[in-house]
């Protein structure tokens, strides 16, 4: 027992020494050639993707964060000064400062020796308070040693109003058409009622303005046009003139006549909803009366349950979807903004693909492979790197102002000095950026054209097909998931480029959508909106900076989702083709 | 120099007290009671164009979302990258009104005739204080024109003694004293950046120092940024975090960026804000134009000016304008 023991220790102790052994000379050898082994080069590469990772995901986890905590609901507090002075708004950030020698001697001692305590410092919260119209500032400092109390009563609304910003107070009078609700007669349904037949009212002047008196409107003005053609053709003496002079004159009447209908149509409604207001008290007692429509919803923020909250937190980003920027695109939706990065987009890789793909094919499949063929490539391969602002300088001037001011002068003569097509627009913007991108999808071409087994088509060409047979049935559909790929990078990159854009055609508020009802319904030469430039605008054009950051941060989210949403598409367009290939493979 | 920028301010002054009614309110700006409610009319469609200044761009997509609610179908769009950009767009005739926070230089309006044979025309759609904002917490209680100039411009031709470089130079103290002054301004396409050379720099050259920025806005942001900072913009871009410094001529009689100040054309820095328009003096201006002059020049237009942040003009330089314009 004992001696088998002592045997198996033996073992152990002579199997640990082989290992140390071991360990030793794989340590020797180590040290002598670090650079042979490679682990502190994996180390090292694991360590960059690890950092370029953590950068991607933190940015993307700063921006969906924001953007999507940004309609979500925050309580109202109602906060006592030391002064006597009320103030009531949504806290919205706070910071630490060292107030100085003019703030401290103004205070009473309590407050010096609370920040005597804190070594000088002390705390502030920004509060939103709403109320332009009636304080002349949205935002207001106050720092904790001036505040009394802070409570967050339940009846103080926050009422989002299409002008004027948000208005942070109370209701005190509900007026129907001379009939006033107030007090306890004034429930939250009356209220609901009230307001939900107020934003029918709303939308009955919207749909007859917008819609029907919309349409006598153009009609009108392409009526003058057309005469105004004719005069410039004919001259204003011929008879041809004359003649369409008198029909244009009666037809105008009746339009006239149409307009003055619909005109009054609108006004009759509009003097009924006059006759709906709400008035509203501030915190510190002074009212206001708006009409009812102008409010786009109450909300009573610190009694809400959750699912209110929830559902109020849909309804706003719904609005932020589907409406018009209001208040110089401070407030409001986006939806002209999304729709034109949209359609921009889609047009630039409607011109970009073909002219892309056909360049790249004479490159590698008919050019003879040459210096000059070197030269053309080193040049498509430059062009990706001249600053895009420079393309946007190059899009004024050669599509705008010569390509459109020539359009201008053989079609348009008699809108004249309006330009048409001679200012930036759609079509512009598309053409500059695929001109931007043509070099991304003619690299990407050309290598999956190379990808292509030689083979195959010596196979092709020894069977008899012609080159273009080749290329078309061989080539062109085993390079096609290569082309979409290149196409995607140019997707990405233009969506998402701006510098260019706001040379040949994006601006600050173009609420006519490029798709309308009215002949020929698709208007390349509009001016449109686009969200990159929204970002710009908002963050750094718009009056009340302070309210317009978390809408950048929402803005961006979105842009960042529309530019995720077209490539999944173009990769899912990409794997059926793939896999159609493979079928046919076999 | 001096007495030309003397002779703005002057004239600015003049051209006010003759036409408004002094507005008695301390703090709330209020309208000119005599300007009359917009009245649409029927027949205006098409479209309307406005390239310029980016201190006027809030408030030109203002008017026009209040223009489109009268004239659904009238196309609008907005652009605005800097006052310089006006003329040439007005010249090339890709946009119908050029908004400008200074007057047509010179040579602009030469360029214009040369084109057209006659002169751009004008009007005066707001007035505005071109602000000098520090941070909030900054204790600075005045400043004259002179230290501004000594502030910004390499050359002072104020005629202050020393250039001024740190906080303490103006007199703080503290850990004020020795920070140096961090200075934010417009990039030079501004109409904004023109009518503060010429005023406030007496037509001197600005510092390499200054931080050019590309909007109003990020003027004001870069100040609510940085502590020690301080720059001129727009009072209608003031925000929670930067405070109006209040300015003089002469030492001691300081003037807050209020509208009280700048109609009595006491603050050194009122000035007008333009709309330029291209205008054939021998035809009738067509009606989008002359209703968005009239809408601009009403009662709701006026009230814009106000939620925009800048002050109202009164019904007497309105009617001025409007007949200069031949419209009625």
């Amino acid at each position: 027992m004992y001696k088998s023991i002592t045997f198996a220790l033996t073992r152990t102790a002579t199997a640990a020494d082989q290992t140390a052994e071991a360990v030793k000379y794989i340590r020797r050898k180590g040290r002598s050639d670090l650079s042979a082994r490679g682990e502190p080069f994996l180390w090292g590469l694991g360590g960059a993707l690890a950092f370029g990772m953590l950068m991607i995901f933190g940015f993307l986890a700063l921006i969906v964060w924001n953007g999507l905590v940004t309609f979500y609901p925050k309580p109202v507090q109602v906060v006592t000064l030391s002064d006597g002075t009320l103030l009531a708004g949504e806290p919205s950030r706070s910071e630490v400062y060292k107030p100085g020698p003019q703030v401290l001697e103004h205070l009473d001692e309590p407050a010096r020796q609370a920040i005597a305590a804190e070594h000088g410092y002390a705390r502030r919260t920004l509060f939103r308070t709403g109320n332009f119209d009636l304080y002349n500032e949205d935002f207001r400092w106050a720092s904790d040693f001036s505040i009394v109390s802070v409570a967050e009563p339940a009846d103080v609304y926050f009422i989002e109003r299409i002008e004027w910003g948000p208005f942070v107070g109370f209701i005190r009078s509900l007026n129907l058409k001379g009939e006033t609700v107030s007090g306890a007669a004034l429930t939250r349904q009356i209220l609901e009622e009230a307001h939900r037949r107020a934003v029918q009212r709303r939308e009955l002047i919207r749909e007859i303005e917008r819609e029907e008196i919309g349409a006598v409107n153009h009609r009108l003005n392409s009526e003058r046009l057309k005469l105004k053609r004719i005069a410039l053709k004919q001259g204003e003496n011929s008879d041809t003139y004359r003649q369409a002079a008198a029909e244009s004159l009666a037809l105008q009447e009746t339009l006239q006549g149409r307009y003055h209908d619909l005109a009054r149509d609108a006004q009759a409604v509009k003097a009924e909803d006059a006759q709906y207001t709400v008035t509203l008290a501030e915190i510190g007692g002074r009212g206001k009366t708006i009409p009812l429509s102008q409010v786009v919803r109450f909300t009573l923020p610190n009694d809400m349950s959750f699912f209110e909250k929830i559902r109020l937190y849909l309804s706003r980003w719904l609005e932020f979807l589907t409406d018009e920027p209001r208040e110089a695109n401070a407030e409001g939706g986006v939806m002209p903004a999304l729709f034109g990065t949209f359609v921009m987009t889609v047009l630039m890789a409607l011109a970009v693909a073909p002219f892309g793909v056909m360049a790249a094919l004479y490159l590698r499949e008919y050019a003879k492979q040459g210096k000059l063929v070197s030269v053309v490539r080193i040049c498509v391969n430059n062009l990706a790197g001249v600053p895009s602002i420079v393309y946007g300088v190059f899009g004024l001037g050669f599509f705008a102002y010569i390509c459109g001011g020539t359009i201008d002068r053989l079609f348009f003569p008699e809108r004249l000095p309006n330009p048409v097509f001679g200012t930036g627009g759609l079509l512009w913007a598309s053409l500059t950026l695929a001109l931007l991108t043509v070099p991304v999808v003619i690299v990407a071409t050309e290598e999956a054209l190379a990808a292509v087994p030689q083979s195959m088509r010596e196979g092709s060409l020894a069977c008899g097909a012609s080159r273009w047979q080749t290329i078309k049935y061989i080539v062109l559909p085993r390079a096609l998931p290569g082309i979409m790929t290149g196409l995607i990078l140019a997707m990405a990159r233009g969506a998402g480029e701006v510098a260019p854009l706001m040379l040949v055609g994006v601006v600050k508020l173009a609420p006519e959508l490029p798709l309308d009802g009215f002949f020929p319904y698709i208007h390349l030469e509009r001016s449109f909106m686009h969200l990159g430039f929204h970002i710009f605008d908002v963050g750094f054009q718009s009056r009340n900076s302070e309210a317009g950051k978390p809408m950048v941060f929402v803005t961006t989210l979105l842009l960042i989702s529309l530019v995720a949403f077209l490539n999944a598409t173009a990769i899912v367009i990409r794997n059926r083709l793939k896999r159609r290939f493979l079928i046919g493979h076999f | 120099m001096s007495r030309k920028s003397y002779g703005y301010t002057k004239a600015f002054a003049l051209a006010l007290l003759l036409s408004m009614s002094l507005v008695s309110a301390p703090q709330a700006v209020e309208l000119d009671p005599g300007l009359q409610d917009y009245m649409a009319v029927s027949g205006v469609s098409g479209n309307l164009k406005s390239i310029g200044s980016d201190t006027l761009n809030n408030l030109m997509t203002l008017w026009s979302e209040g223009f489109r609610s009268h004239y659904p179908s009238v196309k609008v769009e907005i652009e605005g990258k800097g006052s310089s950009t006006a003329p040439p767009a007005l010249i090339e005739g890709t946009a119908q009104f050029g908004p400008m926070s200074r007057e047509m230089k010179s040579k602009e309006i030469e360029a214009f005739e040369q084109k057209y044979g006659y002169k751009p025309s004008s009007i005066r759609v707001a007035v505005d204080s071109l602000a000098v904002f520090v941070h909030k917490d900054n204790p600075i209680r005045c400043l004259t024109l002179k230290q501004v100039d000594a502030i910004f411009s390499k050359t002072r031709k104020g005629g202050y003694e020393k250039e001024i470089l740190t906080w303490g130079d103006l007199g703080l103290t503290g850990e004020w004293a020795a920070k140096p002054i961090s200075l934010y301004g417009r990039n030079s396409a501004s109409g904004t950046y023109g009518y503060f050379k010429e005023v406030a720099l007496y037509g001197g050259d600005y510092k390499d120092t200054v931080k050019e920025q590309p909007g109003s806005s990020a003027v004001v942001q870069g100040i609510a940024s940085d502590k020690y900072a301080i720059g001129y913009s727009g009072v209608g871009y003031k925000t929670a975090d930067v405070r109006t410094v209040p300015l003089a001529v002469k030492e001691g009689a300081c003037f807050d960026a209020t509208a009280e100040n700048a109609y009595t054309g006491d603050y050194p820095l009122a000035r007008f804000l333009y709309v330029y328009l291209n205008r054939n003096p021998n035809e009738k201006i067509d009606p989008v134009r002359s209703e968005f002059i009239k809408y601009i020049f009403s009662r709701q237009g006026q009230q814009v000016v106000i939620k925009d942040g800048f002050y109202p003009v009164s019904r007497a330089l309105a009617d001025e304008d409007l007949k200069a314009l031949a419209v009625r």
